[in-house]
Formats: C-alpha cells, structure tokens, sequence
C-alpha cells in the first residue's frame, strides 16, 4: 500500500521533503475543486446507500418500506440467508453464470479481435456487426432471444425439428436443466464484443518489430502468438476478464426479463434474487443482508481489479 | 482447420524452400475466416429474424414450419407505433421522448462534471489522488440493486419519486466512474507542456485547461457523451423501481410493461425493440471512430 501511494503522483526528489500530510491537503487545496463536484455526487449517492444497507441489514422490516416499525434483529438476516435451500441454489447458479459467461466472452471475443486484426475487404464493417449487439439494450436482446426460444414459435426449435435433430420444440427456457444454459447464450451474445473491443486495441500496442523478429527467427503463428501476443496483452486481458465478471456477477436484466429466475429458481442468480426478496416480497432486511454479503465478495474482486489496474499502471511508469 | 493446414504445407514445400510458414498463416488465416463466418452468423441471425418478424403480421409469425421470408411484408406494426392517434403510439412516443430527455440530460451532466475531475485526477498530485480515483472506480463494481431500496428512500426525500430527476441524479452514478476513467485516459495523453506554453504566455490554469486542453480533448468527450448516453438509454432497473406514472416511463420499462399485458403480439414486440435500438446504433455506427478509440486510450493504455 505505503509503496504504491509513494508512487502515485510525485516524482522521486519528492519523497526526499515530505511536507506533512495536512500541509500537502493544503497547499493543493484548489485542486480539490475540480473533483469536489464528482466527489458530492458519489457520497449522496453511494456512501449514503452502502451505510443504509449495513444498517438494514440488522433489522427486520414490514411491507410497504414504513421503516419506522422496524426492529432490531441482530444478524438473524444472516442467519436465515445462510441456512436456506434456495441461497446455496442460487450461489451455484451465480458461478456457474459467472464464470460460463466470462470465460467463453472473453475467448470468442479474443479469437475475433485476432481474426479481425489482419486487414481484409470489409473488415470494418464485419466488426461494426460485432459490436452491435453490446450497444443494443439488454432488454431488447432480452426479447429477441426470448423469441426465438419460444416454445411454441420460435425459430430454433423449429430448425432442430425440421432438421430432425428433436421431434417436438424443445423448451429452452422453461426447463430446469436448459433454462441456464440458454440464458448464458445470450450473454454472451451480448458481452463478446466488449473483450473484442479490449483486445483489438490492446493488440493496436503490441510492437510489430517484436513480432517481425520472432518471424525472422522461425518462430510459428501460434509460437509468435503464445511467446508474443499473449504475454504482451496479459495486462488488458487481465482487467477484460475482472470487468467481465464483475459484469456478470452483477447482471440483472437478461434473467429477470426473460424467465424471472424461474422455473424454480433455476435461472435465479444472486442479483434476481436479491431483487426479487426486496421488491417482490418486501422482506427489505434479508434482501439487505443478502446485499451486503454481495458487496464483501464484491470488495475481494474489487481488491483485485484495483491491483491489476495499479499493475498495469506501474509497469507503464516504471518502463 | 487442421486438414487445411495439412493440405496447404505440401504445396508449400513442392513450390520453394523458404515460404513454409507463410503456408502455416494460410491454416490459420482460413480458420479465423471461418470463425468470423460463424460469430457474424451468431451476432446477425438474431438480428435479422427480429427484422423479419417485425414486419410479418401476427398470424404470419406464429405459423409452422415458420415463414423464413414473409408472405406478406406488412409495416403495420411499426405504423401502429409511430402513430400519435393510435394509444399504443402515444405511449410509444411518450417513452421514447422520455429516454430521450433523460439520456440527453445524463449524457450533458456525466461530460459537465467529468471534465474537470478526469483533468484533476491526471494533472494533479493531491493527497488521497490516487485513493479517490480508485473509490471512483470502484463504484462501477457494485450491482443497481443494491443501491435500489437506500436511493428509492433517498429519492423520496428529495422529493423527486416519479420523476426524471431521480433517474438523472442515478444515472450520473454510475455514468460518472465510466466517464471520469476514460476522460483521464485522454488527459494523460495530451502533453503538460501545451499547458505550460500557455501558462508562460500569461493563462491562468484554468483558462490553460479551458483553451488548450478542453479541445484537444474533445475525441473523449465525444467518446464519453456516447458512453453515458448508451448507458441512460437502456438502462431498466432504477427506471422500473423509481417511476411509476406511465406517461413518465422510459422506453426499455415501457415496452416491458407494455408486452407484459399484450404478451402475443410478437412482431409489435419487434418492432418495438428495433425501434429502441435504432438511435445507440446509429449513434454508434456514426461515431464508431470515437468510441473504439476511448478505450484504446482509456483502458488499455493504464
């Protein structure tokens, strides 16, 4: 910590005066102003709301949010999250969604920005239909996808029965072995092109002279790629894979529009669920519970984002 | 792929020592066209059967086998929408104006309180800098939900439940880290000596930032005001929590609400989400340059 705020700004004479900290606040102080408005914004809206869900999180709460009746139940929330059929459920659910999802955007997304890197008569156009389905809204894509899962309509079934690969429509989304499965597709439809986007211009600073003297030296397009490429881009990807999957683990709108986390909770996922026991339910003290255990799991990833970020950073500087 | 490459190095061989690599790439090269063949396949199929079924009329739709090319291409369904007579096209109308107003006014305060702070957090070396920027950042990592129930009640106080307002002021939270992150990627970009030149020649700061370093910058504000306004646009759940007057949706809850109560009518369902993807894509489409770059810049470069 102490070696990457030494790092931060100052150069290294800097370090040799230290003015006291006081001082420094001080004699910067004009500073401050330029990020004073982006810092009021952030507290209303993000210190307050994080205190507010701690806080709730201990009591229990009627219908209807009249939080004057709450009462003090200490961490029976906890207890009660932690001890339900349903919470271990939608946990498994929540990994496997994460990691399907980030993984397999994170590879395709890879392998197009490879393939789009040499240039080739419509290139640019061929990545600009890539790119759309990240810019469309999740819940367009929600039911275009749901369309075409339909179970009496849709256009999938239909080509696996003409084809003859099934007999009947298959029910994608309302059964509990494919409804997963399914929704991972869409995701991934829908987050690819971001890793794309990453990797192609991660793949713009990727020195070509390295690359020339690795040809020269005989070295094969996959040992080029794995002995070059790969190492080059390990920082981009590094913070594409963490964006990925906090994207992920926070998703909301693909389950939620299109099964609602059923049937039988076997598309529920931590945010759905979250969302469902404090707005469906009204149980607001359990759904805060539940909220902050998301937020401490998120606060390790986050620990992670923050030192790949200030990894990649550092490597720049210290260059 | 591997019997291409099979296929290609013995011809490789029998034409001259030197080019076998070359004929290597070709293996490679086919593949990737062929995986690119099959993601345009999984991205645009998609796409085009929402095309195809928002001009085919409801009976068409739901025929089996399934009419590939409709018999009869018909534009009632986008008639229907763009109607201001019709009800369904009022209220489409409505939701659209809606988005538009809240992504408009999102998207000018993301970029009024962005600009200075992204400059601040790449010029500046104040104390808790660094410890700031990365609180900033950090507030991309947690889900709306858990801001939902805390900001409804904060909302409430403020008096603005049932209004854009709420959604503006929400937006900007997370429009905001996105803006701040990329904007300084472009700051750390444009040389501190423009500034100095300037500060020599008898600029304030402030005028220095105004004048020299605000145009210089503006690829990012573009690509920042294309950010923040892709995310007002779709976003769904603070809209669907904090408004609850139907001439005040916007339109991603407007049209769940809507097709929640009309649940057949698939190709108007179509041609609806088409319609709220037209304006980020074309927005998209036209400032593809922009929007690629910022994360050349912003995300990959620290």
């Amino acid at each position: 910590m102490t070696t990457q705020i030494g790092f931060a700004g100052a150069p290294a004479q800097a370090r040799i005066v230290r003015p006291s900290v006081l001082q420094q606040i001080w004699a910067s102080r004009a500073d401050y102003l330029y990020v004073l408005p982006a810092i009021i914004v952030m507290l209303i809206v993000i210190a307050y709301p994080i205190y507010y869900t701690i806080d709730l999180s201990f009591f229990e709460t009627p219908p209807g949010l009249q939080l004057r009746d709450k009462n003090f139940v200490g961490v029976e929330n906890y207890a009660t999250i932690l001890s339900s059929n349903v919470f271990w459920r939608v946990t498994l659910n929540t990994v496997i969604w994460t990691f399907a999802s980030t993984l397999i955007a994170f590879v395709l997304g890879y392998a197009a920005a490879l393939a789009l890197h040499r240039d080739f008569a419509g290139r640019a156009v061929l990545r600009a239909i890539l790119i759309i389905p990240w810019v469309i809204s999740a819940v367009a894509a929600s039911y275009i996808w749901k369309w075409i899962y339909h179970s009496d309509f849709g256009i999938l079934g239909a080509v696996m029965v003409q084809m003859g690969l099934v007999e009947r429509q298959p029910n994608f989304i309302d059964n509990v072995h494919t409804v997963l499965p399914s929704l991972i597709v869409v995701n991934i439809w829908r987050e690819f092109p971001f890793a794309m986007i990453m990797i192609m211009a991660g793949l713009q600073t990727v020195p070509e002279q390295l690359l020339r003297a690795a040809k020269v030296d005989g070295a094969s397009t996959w040992q080029r790629f794995w002995h070059v490429t790969f190492p080059y881009l390990s920082g981009v990807s590094t913070v594409t894979i963490l964006l990925l999957a906090v994207a992920n683990f926070n998703s909301f709108i693909i389950p939620w529009i299109m099964t609602g986390g059923g049937p039988s909770n076997a598309s529920h996922i931590w945010i759905t669920h979250i969302y469902e026991l404090a707005f469906g339910r009204q149980r607001w003290g359990v759904a805060s519970a539940y909220s902050v255990l998301l937020f401490m799991i998120l606060m390790a990833l986050g620990y992670f984002y923050v030192r790949a970020l200030s990894g990649n950073e550092k490597r720049e500087h210290g260059a | 792929m591997t019997s291409m490459t099979e296929m290609a190095a013995p011809r490789g061989r029998t034409a001259s020592a030197a080019p076998r690599p070359r004929k290597k790439i070709d293996g490679w090269r086919w593949g990737g066209r062929i995986f690119l063949l099959f993601m345009l396949a999984y991205t645009a199929l998609p796409m085009i059967w929402m095309l195809l079924t928002s001009i085919k009329s409801g009976f068409a739709a739901t025929q089996f086998p399934p009419q590939w090319w409709p018999d009869e291409p018909t534009l009632a369904s986008y008639q229907k929408l763009l109607d201001p007579q019709n009800s369904v096209g009022q209220d489409f109308l409505r939701f659209f104006w809606n988005s538009l107003f809240v992504s408009v006014c999102t998207t000018i305060m993301a970029v009024v309180v962005a600009v200075p702070a992204a400059y601040a957090f790449s010029r500046f070396s104040f104390p808790g800098r660094k410890f700031l920027f990365f609180a900033v950042l950090l507030r991309n990592m947690f889900p709306a939900v858990i801001f939902l129930v805390p900001l409804f009640i904060l909302m409430r106080v403020l008096g603005l439940v049932n209004t854009h307002g709420s959604l503006i002021l929400t937006y900007l939270t997370f429009g905001l880290p996105l803006a701040i992150w990329l904007l300084k990627g472009f700051y750390d970009n444009i040389p501190v000596q423009l500034e100095q030149a300037a500060r020599i020649d008898g600029a304030t700061r402030f005028q220095a930032f105004l004048l020299i370093v605000m145009p210089l910058s503006a690829p990012g504000i573009i690509a920042t005001a294309i950010y923040s306004f892709i995310g007002a646009w779709n976003e769904y759940i603070y809209a669907a929590t904090f408004l609850t007057r139907n001439d005040q949706l916007t339109l991603p809850v407007g049209i769940q609400r809507f097709f929640s109560e009309n649940t057949t009518d698939f190709p108007g369902l179509m041609a609806a989400s088409f319609m709220m993807s037209v304006p980020v894509v074309v927005l998209f489409l036209v400032l593809q340059k922009y929007f690629v770059r910022a994360l050349t810049e912003g995300a990959v470069k620290h």
